[in-house]
């Protein structure tokens, strides 16, 4: 069965389209009505106990609205013709009010009517409250029983999520999805010789109840764990001075969100996010080069953005403008390649949208956003990059990291780190080691990476009020040369 | 065409939430509704970007049900909906187990403080005339030698009303307008500064002083030098104060040391930092923006002394939290989001308040002889363990080396790599220069000074 011809979306989507109709008639030049149905299932276990939980639907319509190069957003949960009619009259009056002196306009896109879902077999809503609250609370259980005094403090956080939307445009353009969301978080505290390490871990993707099987969920956290209890035992401080460094594909991939992803995001490049979550080195690189031009690292270093990847977190096939996904390969071979656009951004470099506008929620105006981020797979096994290093550090995990708000200087404190010697990753376990790099001190050590793929799941957070959107990161494994460790 | 929906007067509508909610059978809850109005106007390139209109129409339920919980959210609430809603909640209920973190919600019903000035009627002239005060506040700061501008202006309304169980009933109004604004001279010169408060006299003028500060700020920051890593005094302004100092008073919180969260777990009754510290939670700071006379229990709100002197006295609690360590509700009792339709009825911090210090922010710098780093503003603070308070946090916008008593040059591409519980026993200066932050890193309202720190640890990139 056609989504479209869902419950949710027969009764809605002729609101929808009458908003559209509204806007027509009182001769908007644009105007985009966004639909959201979500519905949200969450439980907080903490040492297997029950904290909190519920379920929360909310239905809204987020309309956009350009008129005469100025922009306005507002949003409603009162799904009613009266309301509707009334909401697009006040963007009508609040349109007219804004004076731009430049005019934002949007690049010209295709009319599209499509429709998209994401595959799953058991819906969440299928299965019984006490089977999930069960399976989490076994899955306590089990960490419990197998680290027990070494883990004293442990937290689950779920999120399932199914999302329908609805998106009309006055161009003509309609798009429906359906996205249904499984996301897991925990955050341990686990106790050693050393004292005490915590671990905030999170998995997502797509699919319903069945994701957890699938994906041996059960197995993930256990083994996660268990490096976060053999740090907090063995792990010991050591100087290491400047070595050769492997990461996992969980800092490679956090490393390609903040160093790369961000910064190549247009809205902060031409300064719309100047007051907050900034701007962007790329800036300085732009003026002075072309994209295609401009060396960021080296010639083993790709990047790619990927909304459709299958299974993925940030999975999309049309972005909330309407615009089809596809990949996006940001940095090539070392070499600045391509920015992340929507269609206002588009528009002001001339080119087309690449579809990387999302939106939270209803509420939440959609702006340029990663999706999936990840250091294209290379050619080499994990063993064949240690193979080469006489003495080094394998970092396959994180704690805290932070960037500045350019995404030029970057910190990634080490988690579960071994010791590289004669080229081999030791069961000898370093203590944080840090890693203070810049973007392009990162991106010019690179020397291999490994044909594996894994990801890692994340919440990016930009946009104010803040919007959080799934994401994954990660790629190959990744090999950096001649990396003084911070102190 | 029949509406699907009626905009019930809160009265009405909570009558018939707590009609509908004793019927379907609950031993206690707790039924809070908001309706009102947020605006937003954003800007860069000193030009508005959009404006943004949010109405808000929300009812939020707690119910308990044999020691079993849940929380439920209901935008536009009808009879219809919110009795819909109900029977999915007991079926939830009835698969649950108990929720070891509820030992029960206020009882009593008490007669809450009135706070003054928690509405200012003014605040919806700002649909029409935000524009132009956000425009006012540009010009200064591109007279102040910027080159462009960007920021964010909220305002708005709404009035909160509660019902319990337990026969609280109560209501008040309340407005907010909060500003940030960075102004840019050059790509790695830039300088920002907040508004935020109720009270919109002499809006305009503040609004305009917001943009010669920032501006003035940027201005002072151009052609930075590379920062050099190493040990300083480091002087934080309030917006990074309370970035900082935030993750400490916003973790006296028994939820937070419970889930290790909170570098106190340990530190009830421990000095902190100096006999000249002294931090509050005060919701009866009625320009502070998380002012309110009740909280969700409908316990009266109060003035909840945390540091003292330099020694930490208090935690925040509501009736659960207070039950389980044998002590009182502050009255400091919330919907806290865990995200994911997942929401928990434990403490939170209101507004938070610093007993000013004996220093200009002037005097602070000029007893600055060594070597000195005066950090205005900050952002991704991060931590290694929360427990221990190991983090680190980013300088932006101004950030200048001070030494001999005088901002010497400004620099840049530094981290503050530090420890919080370090820090706070290693201050050594307190301002009096008090103002109100929120922003985007800081989420609770603070009202915070300059402070001077020992010996901090600043980093930078190796590669």
């Amino acid at each position: 069965m056609s989504i479209e011809d869902s419950e949710i979306f027969t009764k809605n989507k002729p609101l929808v389209d009458f908003v559209i109709t509204e806007g027509q008639n009182l001769h908007l030049d644009y105007v985009e009505a966004r639909y959201i149905h979500l519905t949200s299932e969450g439980y907080t276990f903490r040492n297997g106990a029950l904290l909190g939980g519920g379920v929360t639907r909310t239905d809204g319509i987020g309309l956009r609205v350009l008129h005469n190069g100025n922009l306005v957003f507002l949003t409603t949960a009162k799904l009613n013709r009266d309301s509707l009619s009334e909401l697009v009259r006040r963007a009508k009056s609040k349109v007219l009010a804004a004076k731009r002196k430049k005019p934002i306009q949007f690049s010209q896109e295709p009319v599209v009517e499509d429709e998209w879902k994401t595959p799953y077999q058991i819906a969440f809503a299928e299965v019984p409250v006490e089977e999930k609250q069960q399976y989490f609370a076994t899955m306590d259980q089990t960490l419990h029983q197998e680290f027990g005094k070494s883990l004293p403090n442990r937290t689950i956080m779920v999120s399932l999520a199914n999302e329908l939307k609805y998106i009309a445009t006055n161009e003509g353009s309609k798009i429906f999805s359906e996205k249904m969301q499984p996301v897991l978080h925990t955050f341990n505290t686990a106790v050693g010789d050393s004292g005490s390490e915590q671990r905030f871990f999170g998995i997502g993707g797509t699919g319903g109840w069945e994701w957890f099987k699938n994906q041996n969920i059960l197995q993930q956290v256990r083994d996660d764990t268990l490096g976060l209890v053999k740090t907090a035992k063995h792990a010991q401080s050591m100087k290491l001075g400047k070595i050769d460094v492997i990461i996992s594909s969980e800092v490679a991939g956090i490393m390609a969100h903040e160093n790369v992803g961000h910064p190549s995001e247009a809205d902060r490049i031409l300064g719309r996010e100047g007051a907050q979550a900034g701007e962007s080195f790329y800036v300085d690189l732009l003026k002075d080069g072309e994209l295609g031009s401009i060396q960021l690292g080296n010639p083993e270093v790709t990047i790619i953005e990927d909304p459709t990847l299958p299974g993925s977190s940030g999975f999309y096939l049309y972005d909330d403008e309407c615009v089809k996904a596809r990949p996006r390969a940001l940095i090539k071979d070392g070499m600045l390649n391509e920015l992340l656009l929507n269609r206002e951004f588009a528009h002001r470099f001339g080119v087309s949208s690449n579809g990387a506008a999302r939106a939270e929620t209803y509420d939440r105006e959609p702006i340029v956003r990663m999706a999936n981020t990840y250091f294209k797979p290379g050619s080499y096994t994990l063993e064949e990059l240690a193979e080469d290093i006489n003495h080094g550090m394998y970092m396959k995990s994180f704690s805290e990291w932070n960037i500045d708000d350019r995404r030029y200087q970057s910190k990634y404190v080490g988690l579960e780190c071994y010791l590289i010697e004669k080229g081999e990753i030791t069961e000898k376990m370093i203590r944080r080691p840090i890693l203070e790099l810049t973007t392009r001190g990162i991106l010019g050590s690179v020397d291999g990476v490994t044909k594996s793929f894994g990801s890692s799941h994340g919440t990016c957070g930009k946009g104010d009020p803040g919007q959080g959107v799934p994401v994954w990161m990660g790629g190959g494994e990744v090999r950096m040369r001649g990396i003084q460790l911070g102190e | 065409m029949q509406n699907n929906f009626s905009k019930e007067e809160p009265e009405v509508l909570l009558n018939t939430a707590a009609e509908l909610i004793q019927k379907s059978g609950m031993d206690e809850f707790i039924a809070q509704y908001h309706s009102g109005y947020d605006w937003q106007i954003r800007f860069s390139n000193s030009e508005q970007d959009i404006m943004k209109e949010w109405e808000i129409d929300k009812l939020e339920v707690f119910l308990v049900k044999d020691q079993r919980t849940t929380t439920l959210q209901i935008d536009i609430p009808t009879p219809t909906i919110i009795e819909k809603k109900l029977k999915e909640a007991s079926v939830f209920m009835k698969n649950s187990p108990p929720n070891q973190l509820y030992a029960g919600m206020e009882q009593s019903i008490q007669t809450p403080p009135s706070i003054s000035s928690l509405f200012d009627s003014r605040t919806k002239d700002l649909v029409e005339n935000g524009s132009e005060n956000v425009y006012h506040a540009i010009d200064a700061a591109l007279a102040e030698g910027a080159k462009k501008v960007s920021g964010v202006l909220y305002f708005g309304s709404q009035i909160t009303s509660l019902r319990t169980s337990h026969g609280f009933s109560g209501e008040y109004a309340a407005s907010y307008y909060r500003a940030t604004l960075r102004a840019f001279v050059g790509s790695e010169s830039s300088g920002q500064d907040l508004l935020c408060g109720r009270n919109l006299d002499d809006f305009s003028t503040k609004m305009k002083n917001v943009g010669r500060n920032a501006g003035k700020i940027a201005s002072m920051a151009v052609n930075p030098k590379t920062g050099i890593a190493g040990i300083y005094d480091v002087i934080l302004s309030p917006t990074v104060g309370g970035n900082i100092f935030g993750e400490i008073t916003d973790a006296a919180n028994p939820l937070l040391t419970m889930l290790g969260m909170s570098p106190l777990q340990d530190k009830l009754g421990a000095q902190l930092g100096p006999e000249s510290l002294t931090i509050r939670d005060n919701p009866l700071l009625g320009e502070g923006l998380n002012a309110r006379p009740f909280d969700v229990e409908g316990t009266p709100s109060q003035v909840t002394p945390l540091v003292e002197n330099g020694k930490l006295i208090n935690f925040v609690h509501n009736t659960s939290s207070a039950i389980q360590t044998g002590g009182k509700s502050t009255g400091n009792s919330n919907f806290v989001d865990f995200g994911g339709g997942s929401q928990i009825l434990a403490p939170f911090t209101s507004n938070i308040e610093y007993q000013p210090g004996d220093f200009s922010h002037e005097e602070i710098i000029a007893e600055s002889k060594k070597p000195t780093i005066y950090i205005t503003s900050n952002w991704y603070t991060r931590f290694t363990n929360m427990m221990e308070g190991t983090f680190s946090t980013i300088p932006r916008d101004g950030l200048f080396y001070v030494e001999n008593g005088e901002i010497q040059y400004p620099i840049r591409n530094v981290r503050l790599s530090d420890n919080l519980l370090r820090m706070m026993k290693n201050i050594i200066q307190i301002g009096r220069d008090v103002q109100q932050v929120q922003w985007w890193e800081v989420r609770t309202p603070t009202f915070i000074p300059t402070i001077k720190v020992a010996d901090c640890h600043i980093t930078a990139p190796t590669k």
